[in-house]
């Protein structure tokens, strides 16, 4: 690195970090978002207020947590669509532990056990099946759709107590439980993609799986954790959504699934692996609830929404098929 | 004969109805390096003109030029008398020139008559829908006239090789052409199908076609070439008669200096055996292979293109397990069913498609390098900063110049990416390295340090086992020559023993009986 970062500091003027700033899968989204606060506060004085962008954090915090894991399945050259279905069954799982059994503690551990065994099974089927990752968890999203409505007979879990919701609704220093629990795991999960020896084999595998098999990598390990990954946030997410909700409904997570993959690749992780970060992740996701808040501000109605959403998706990947023209980035 | 042929050769005297096409002082660059300047060659009727040099001498880019690729900058096309630039593959066609890729570029999906169709006019039926019989009908006339056999219905993706080759060519000839450019293409055939191509190219010229025919393997060229043009770095070295040269000055002429300061190679003592395979067959890829291996050696395992040998040497590597047979590593019995397995037997394996096969291309050098080791240096599951210095000793070693360790493998140079795999190779300490034609598509000077590398690194007792398909690389670096053929170990040399020929005869099997029959293929092996 000492190289590397020598002429950037000597630079000065910051030209070259700037350059290397912008070559960062992540950099079109973050302008984009400056881009739009920007736009979103000239309209309207409220949004820039602290309690308002708060707000907007808390209301991505399920969409980001599960975006973060997932962000590492993509990095991997795969992918997971079950992730609504199994936001559903780790709320059922967490909301009946929390209304028997009371606390917050359990009802998590709840939650993080049945996400890890269906994040296991989506595992199980892509590496050792070798079934692709789409099939497997198109198959699961209805499966476990289906379990939670056998499970539950179709009735919603209530009366969830408030020791248990505090992870949705608890605040420290004006800060709520799910803006602080979304902050922490994106910070472990750039410490972890960064600096540990899975996160790095998590880009090989995804950049070119031939090679890294030849490199002598657990390809089919590095996959495995990351669907567990998933199934583990997935359980963490339950639990801040049963704390905003105050109960489960059987639609618990229905369509999330797609919204996840949406935050990934708007972040600018690339939809074929190997490129792309957490930040990408939490990017994608703030951009989505940034983009929601605005337009209720404005006062755009709420049949916008997905045309909006839509649109931005589109969007996202044009700029970045450009960037990569202009660059000459091949690889 | 040979006088005409000169002056001839000079261009000034030369009537244009006597040339098919006649490149004159063409130069082409991109972007800032030149990739063929001041070239002149021409193609007469009826002839066969071999173009030979190393990998990028020029050679794919100049026939590019005459078929529309690319636009020259510098230099003028003629095609019969008439200065022309061709805007497309399509323009180049329309004069009668036709380019038979090294890769190609056939529809796999597709039945032969319906690819040899494909970008062209197709007949109609009244309707306007296709007329397949009519297509059929057409195609089975085009391959009749090149003289073979083939189902004008069957998919492409179920022919052999060979087969889809001759596909193309009647593709090629489709549009009448009088000029046909071979780019390499007998790199994937067997002999006996290399023989019925030299029958179709024999059969065109006869024709009065002509036909530029690009190659690396040297016997071929004599045998089948009327006339040899040379590039080297882009520039023209020599245009002759295939009769004034021999092999020889050939090479010497390709490379720019005597070959043996090209390779470095000391004496060697081999040590104890540190591989040995016995009976290891993996089916339809090779069969009943012994081999031994020892420290300090270093093992040239040739063959032509689809003997077995990159199969074999993955085989042991634990990518394509064995069906059969056994692997000894330091004289104990190994269980290999994966790289991981092999690399822990101190295994290594560095493959012949670096780009597919040995990087992670968006990768920084760094990364790349320590690609392999992550588990050994990692502590937690965690990476150590000390990873960069690990990194920096393996780049010193291999000498990677003009790139910073940050820059990402998919920006260098092809030696230096050459360079990238073998330091992350090297990084995992193995014993015993297996090499997949470690020097492929590099330039001459990366070539000769991977040459010196590998001397050093038997003489620290590694041992070493060299696949290429370069004949003067193997009998150059080798202490010891295995000859693979069909799958088959066909024959073993000692260093002293192993000659440019019968390590050819083993590979291509000319002691086989069933190829005696072919006279030229007897009057060269025996005796």
């Amino acid at each position: 690195m000492s190289e590397a970062r020598a002429p950037a500091e000597r630079g000065g003027a910051g030209g070259v970090s700037l350059r290397r700033l912008l070559r960062r899968p992540e950099a079109p989204a973050l302008v984009f978002l400056v881009v739009l606060v920007a736009a979103f506060t000239l309209a309207n004085d409220r949004f820039l207020q602290v309690g308002n962008l708060e707000s907007i954090l808390a209301s991505v915090a399920v969409l980001g947590v599960i975006a973060l894991a997932v962000n590492q399945v993509i990095l991997c050259g795969e992918i997971d669509i079950s992730t609504g279905s199994m936001l559903g069954l780790c709320a059922v799982a967490a909301g009946a532990v929390a209304t028997s059994a009371g606390g917050l503690l359990l009802p998590l551990l709840a939650g993080v056990a049945m996400g890890a065994l269906a994040g296991a099974v989506n595992g199980f089927l892509v590496t050792v099946g070798r079934i692709p990752s789409i099939i497997v968890t198109l198959g699961m999203l209805y499966a476990l759709r289906g379990v939670i409505l056998l499970v539950t007979g179709g009735t919603w879990i209530t009366g969830i107590p408030n020791e248990t919701r505090v992870l949705g609704i608890g605040k420290v220093f004006g800060l709520g439980y799910p803006v602080i629990v979304l902050l922490l795991l994106f910070v472990v999960m750039e410490l972890v993609s960064r600096h540990s020896t899975w996160g790095r084999n998590v880009f090989a595998v995804g950049g070119n799986r031939r090679a890294a098999r030849f490199a002598g990598l657990p390809i089919d390990r590095v996959r495995f954790l990351a669907f567990v990954l998933v199934g583990v946030f997935v359980g963490i997410a339950s639990v801040i959504y049963m704390g905003r909700a105050g109960s489960v409904q059987t639609n618990t997570g229905a369509g999330l699934e797609l919204q996840v993959v949406a935050a990934v690749v708007i972040g600018g992780t690339s939809i074929s692996g190997g490129r792309g970060s957490p930040l990408a992740a939490l990017t994608g996701a703030v951009l989505i609830g940034v983009i929601l808040n605005g337009l209720v501000l404005l006062g755009v109605p709420g049949i916008w929404q997905d045309a909006v959403l839509g649109g931005l998706i589109l969007l996202a990947i044009t700029t970045d098929v450009l960037r990569r023209r202009l660059v000459g980035d091949k690889a | 004969m040979t006088q005409p042929d000169e002056t001839r050769a000079g261009g000034a005297a030369t009537t244009e109805a006597a040339t098919v096409f006649r490149l004159e002082d063409v130069t082409k660059r991109f972007g800032g390096v030149v990739a063929v300047e001041g070239v002149s060659f021409e193609l007469r009727p009826g002839e066969v003109h071999a173009l030979v040099g190393e990998n990028g001498a020029g050679k794919s880019t100049l026939m590019k030029i005459v078929d529309g690729l690319y636009a020259p900058d510098e230099g003028t096309l003629w095609v019969g008398g008439e200065v022309v630039s061709f805007s497309s593959p399509r323009d180049a066609e329309a004069a009668g020139i036709a380019m038979i890729p090294q890769e190609l570029d056939l529809f796999p999906e597709l039945s032969v008559a319906e690819n040899l169709f494909v970008g062209r006019k197709r007949p109609r039926t009244r309707w306007g829908g296709l007329d397949r019989d009519a297509m059929q009908e057409e195609a089975r006339k085009r391959l009749d006239a090149l003289g073979v056999s083939l189902d004008a219905t069957s998919t492409v993706k179920r022919l052999s090789v060979a087969n889809q080759q001759i596909v193309a060519i009647a593709r090629a000839l489709v549009g009448e052409a009088r000029a046909v450019i071979m780019d390499e293409p007998t790199s994937s055939l067997t002999e006996r199908e290399v023989r019925q191509l030299f029958g179709i190219i024999e059969d065109l010229t006869a024709g009065d076609v002509g036909v530029v025919y690009i190659s690396h393997r040297l016997d071929e060229i004599f045998e089948i070439s009327d006339r040899i043009t040379v590039l080297r770095d882009g520039h023209h070295i020599k245009t002759a008669p295939a009769s004034e040269l021999d092999p020889e000055e050939l090479v010497r002429l390709m490379v720019g200096r005597p070959l043996n300061e090209l390779f470095t190679r000391s004496e060697s003592s081999p040590g104890e055996l540190a591989l040995e395979v016995r009976g290891l067959t993996r089916g339809g890829e090779f069969e009943d292979v012994d081999l031994t291996l020892r420290r300090g050696e270093i093992l040239g395992l040739a063959g032509l293109v689809g003997a077995g040998r990159t199969e074999l040497a993955q085989s042991i590597f634990g990518i394509r397990p064995p069906d059969s047979g056994e692997i000894l590593v330091d004289g104990e019995g190994a269980r290999i069913r994966s790289p991981r397995a092999a690399m822990e037997r101190g295994i290594f394996y560095v493959p012949e498609e670096r780009r597919s096969q040995g990087l992670i291309l968006p990768f920084s050098i760094k990364n790349n390098i320590t690609l392999s080791i992550l588990d050994r240096i990692s502590r937690f599951g965690f990476v150590p900063r000390s990873e960069r210095q690990t990194a920096d000793r393996f780049a010193k070693e291999l000498s990677i110049r003009g790139a910073k360790m940050s820059d990402p493998a998919g920006r260098l140079s092809g030696g230096n990416q050459q360079k990238v795999v073998v330091a992350k190779s090297l990084a995992r300490e193995p014993n015993i390295l297996l090499l997949d034609e470690p020097t492929r598509g590099i330039d001459v000077g990366a070539k000769s340090e991977i040459y010196r590398l590998m001397d050093d690194l038997a003489k620290e007792g590694k041992a070493i086992l060299l696949i290429s398909s370069e004949l003067d690389e193997v009998l150059s670096m080798a202490d010891r020559i295995l000859v693979m053929r069909e799958g088959r170990i066909s024959g073993e040399f000692g260093r002293e023993e192993a000659t440019q020929e019968n390590v050819m005869t083993a590979a291509t099997g000319g002691r086989n009986p069933s190829n005696a029959e072919d006279p030229r293929e007897e009057g060269s092996v025996d005796e």
